[in-house]
């Protein structure tokens, strides 16, 4: 039994859950993310990109780890540049970083555990949320391991089970599917859609094959700049033949950059 | 595992303890701690204790079985494995608040696994029974008043209003159990919430 | 409490019974807290309900005998992992050494301006500036997205510095007949003034730079002159306290500047 409260119940006012507007990021002195207009909604969406396109300071970004240098970037609904209060929205992210450190003694049911209570969830809820994480990820053998045990692929799960152990509404994965052989990385597109039926999911990763086999919608970014947004559909339908590729999609991939190359050389 | 619907013989370590004579029964909080310390035999009476009310409860959300046997089995496959952490919690002595929100959790996940295979999840709509005369009523939460006003809502708000207040679900969680998008179960829960007050005023 | 009927109990055990809604909504509501009537409960199974039961039963001895066994609670690790961070102890094991080997000093030249009481304010430095670090905290990436991020975690892993800092201090000062009001209130200072200005520049700037002005301007002179500076002479305790008091509630006011520090950290 439990309380509901009126701001629970006010009409939700924006069909989206990320939206920025002409956004900016500096990762150090140079402007990686440079003018992305990007709206998100509920779904499973895919973040492609040649390798400095701005994909992980964007992500890094939307996590609310750095703060943009310029242009309007709404999470929820809230506004989450300037001096916006960061906790409630943070409440409700979840975020794996391209490159996660941990403290090596904790052990990864602490570890979930700790992550649990950074997150401000209530304390009754945290022990079935980190077993349900760790089960969802397909750790459940190795819960009482330590961390530095733990092989790379399973730090990759561990680092997801983090992330979704609050059951956020944004959840954001810098590639994420690193070191997980091909039975894992099907489990995990599985997960991914069933995240994906109530909250926004945003995956960035190299392997164009993940993007189109698990996400309903590809955003393409290209030196910081929004480059395309569609279906993997309209992703295929954009390559053809005199394209380099091993698959329809890396064709799409590639016509589009070089398109887009060719447009920002002018 | 024992029925549950039998008796067990005395054995040594069985729920009731005779040290020096005293009967000491064990209580729900005792049982969990001691399933964390790898007592079976403590897990398999909790498990006879709990699984009846918590079967039932879960038959009167989701009409498939199926799914109900899957989250039972793994509701309770998470109390064995992390029994540890969940002995810290056991304040009152029950474990009935957070195994059903195991439970829960686990029947919202089994819904999305369902909308992600396009399988359209088999809930219940509520049914609009009157209680009879000599039905009783408890007095503690639903008084007349009250009990009136949620007869007179639509089985829908009703829905929504034991899913998030019975049962503890967020709106992302009822709107997915009940197949609706949220705002739908936002409007439902303030039409629920309005209708109340003027009832209980 | 007033229990329900077992008539009632019997009927909401059994999903074809016809049970009102609202009946079966009191029902739930005492089931939540009552076990003796969840244990009545077992009587009133159907036989599809025992059936039921039985097949959950046996996934679950399958479950079990496949899986690992229950872990063991560790009980004061949750407690120690939000308080004590790992990274810190080579930092703070620097410290309390330098400080002995200040305390040593002083037992050997006792003529010279105390060397415990010189270092004492950039005593905590290097622990508040590690505490708070991109470079050293390995999670940092993952800490810093999160709702708890921000002055009152900072604060936490400062208590756990000082906890450390301050009991060597106050060691060293009764050991080489120093004032502990003239050790501990410089050190209680600085410390608030690295948060304070780490809400600008970034903590381990800040330390940086506080530790350097310090340094240059009090540590340098002294051992020059050989004269114990006027900063450090018993009388100035309640300039120390005013000021500690006022950068206290600076801090304080930029709260949640803390909150996206990863910028400049």
């Amino acid at each position: 039994m439990r309380t509901v409260s009126a701001a629970e119940t006010a009409p939700t006012l924006h069909p989206w859950a990320i939206h920025t507007e002409d956004l900016r990021v500096r990762a150090g002195r140079h402007l990686a993310v440079n003018g992305l207009d990007l709206t998100l909604g509920t779904g499973v969406h895919g973040l492609l990109g040649p390798n400095g396109a701005g994909k992980t300071t964007l992500m890094r970004a939307l996590a609310t780890v750095l703060k943009p240098a310029g242009g309007r970037l709404r999470l929820l609904g809230e506004p989450v540049d300037g001096r916006a209060d960061l906790r409630q929205v943070r409440r409700r992210l979840g975020y794996l970083p391209q490159q996660f450190g941990f403290y090596p003694r904790f052990t990864l049911r602490e570890f979930v555990e700790y992550m649990a209570w950074l997150k401000e969830m209530p304390k009754t809820a945290i022990p079935g949320a980190t077993q349900r994480a760790i089960e969802r990820v397909g750790l459940e053998a190795k819960a009482g391991a330590r961390m530095k045990t733990l092989s790379g692929g399973m730090l990759r799960r561990a680092g997801i089970a983090q992330a979704i152990v609050n059951d956020p509404a944004v959840l954001l994965l810098d590639e994420p599917t690193v070191g997980l052989d091909p039975e894992q990385r099907l489990d995990f597109r599985e997960l991914l859609r069933d995240v994906g039926v109530d909250s926004c999911v945003l995956v960035s990763t190299h392997l164009v094959e993940d993007v189109v086999a698990a996400c309903t919608d590809v955003v393409l970014v290209n030196e910081g700049r929004l480059v395309h947004q569609g279906t993997p559909d309209d992703l295929i339908a954009q390559g053809g033949p005199g394209d380099p590729g091993d698959s329809p999609a890396e064709r799409g991939y590639s016509a589009l950059l070089r398109r887009d190359r060719a447009v920002s050389a002018r | 595992m024992s029925d549950p619907g039998h008796s067990r013989d005395r054995t040594e370590g069985d729920e009731t303890d005779v040290l020096l004579g005293v009967r000491r029964i064990l209580d729900e909080a005792e049982l969990v701690r001691r399933t964390a310390a790898g007592d079976r035999r403590a897990f398999d009476e909790l498990y006879r204790r709990t699984s009846p009310w918590l079967l039932a409860r879960l038959r009167r959300r989701c009409a498939d079985d199926d799914v109900v046997a899957d989250v039972m089995q793994e509701t309770y496959l998470a109390v064995w494995r992390a029994a540890g952490s969940f002995a810290g919690q056991a304040t009152s002595g029950s474990a009935a608040g957070w195994l059903w929100t195991i439970a829960a959790h686990r029947l919202v996940d089994a819904f999305r696994r369902r909308a992600r295979q396009a399988q359209l999840p088999a809930v219940p709509l509520a049914e609009t029974v009157a209680p009879a005369a000599e039905d009783e009523v408890l007095a503690g939460w639903v008084g007349h008043e009250l009990e009136q006003a949620l007869l007179e809502l639509p089985p829908e708000a009703r829905e929504v209003l034991r899913a998030m207040v019975l049962d503890g679900f967020s709106v992302r969680e009822t709107s997915v159990l009940l197949g609706v998008p949220e705002n739908t179960v936002k409007s439902r829960a303030r039409r629920a919430r309005i209708a109340l007050r003027e009832a209980l005023s | 409490m007033t229990h329900p009927s077992l008539a009632v109990i019997a009927r909401y055990a059994d999903r074809e019974a016809a049970l009102d809604e609202v009946t079966a909504w009191s029902v739930e509501v005492h089931l939540e807290s009552c076990a003796d009537c969840r244990s009545l409960m077992a009587g009133y199974a159907t036989d599809d309900t025992r059936a039921l039961l039985d097949r959950i039963a046996v996934g679950v001895d399958r479950g079990i005998a496949t899986g690992p066994a229950p872990a063991p609670r560790r009980r004061w690790a949750p407690a120690r992992h939000r308080w004590l961070v790992w990274h810190l102890v080579p930092w703070l094991t620097m410290t309390v050494a330098v400080l002995a080997c200040a305390a040593l000093l002083q037992a050997v030249q006792p003529a010279f301006p105390s060397l415990v009481a010189l270092l004492a304010p950039v005593a905590p430095l290097p622990g508040v500036a590690v505490a708070w670090s991109r470079r050293h905290d390995p999670a940092w990436e993952l800490i810093a997205g999160t709702p708890r991020s921000g002055l009152a975690m900072l604060l936490r892993r400062t208590a756990a510095v000082l906890s450390v800092v301050v009991p060597a201090l106050a060691l060293a000062s009764s050991h080489t007949g120093v004032s502990l009001a003239v050790t501990l209130l410089p050190c209680l200072a600085f410390t608030a003034a690295t948060i304070a200005v780490g809400a600008y520049a970034g903590v381990r700037r800040a330390a940086v730079v506080l530790g350097a002005a310090w340094t240059l301007a009090v540590i340098l002179p002294t051992v020059v002159t050989a004269d114990m500076p006027v900063v450090l002479q018993p009388g100035s305790s309640l300039g120390w306290v005013l000021l500690t008091l006022a950068l206290c509630g600076f801090a304080a006011i930029q709260a949640p500047t803390f909150r996206r520090l990863s910028s400049r950290n």
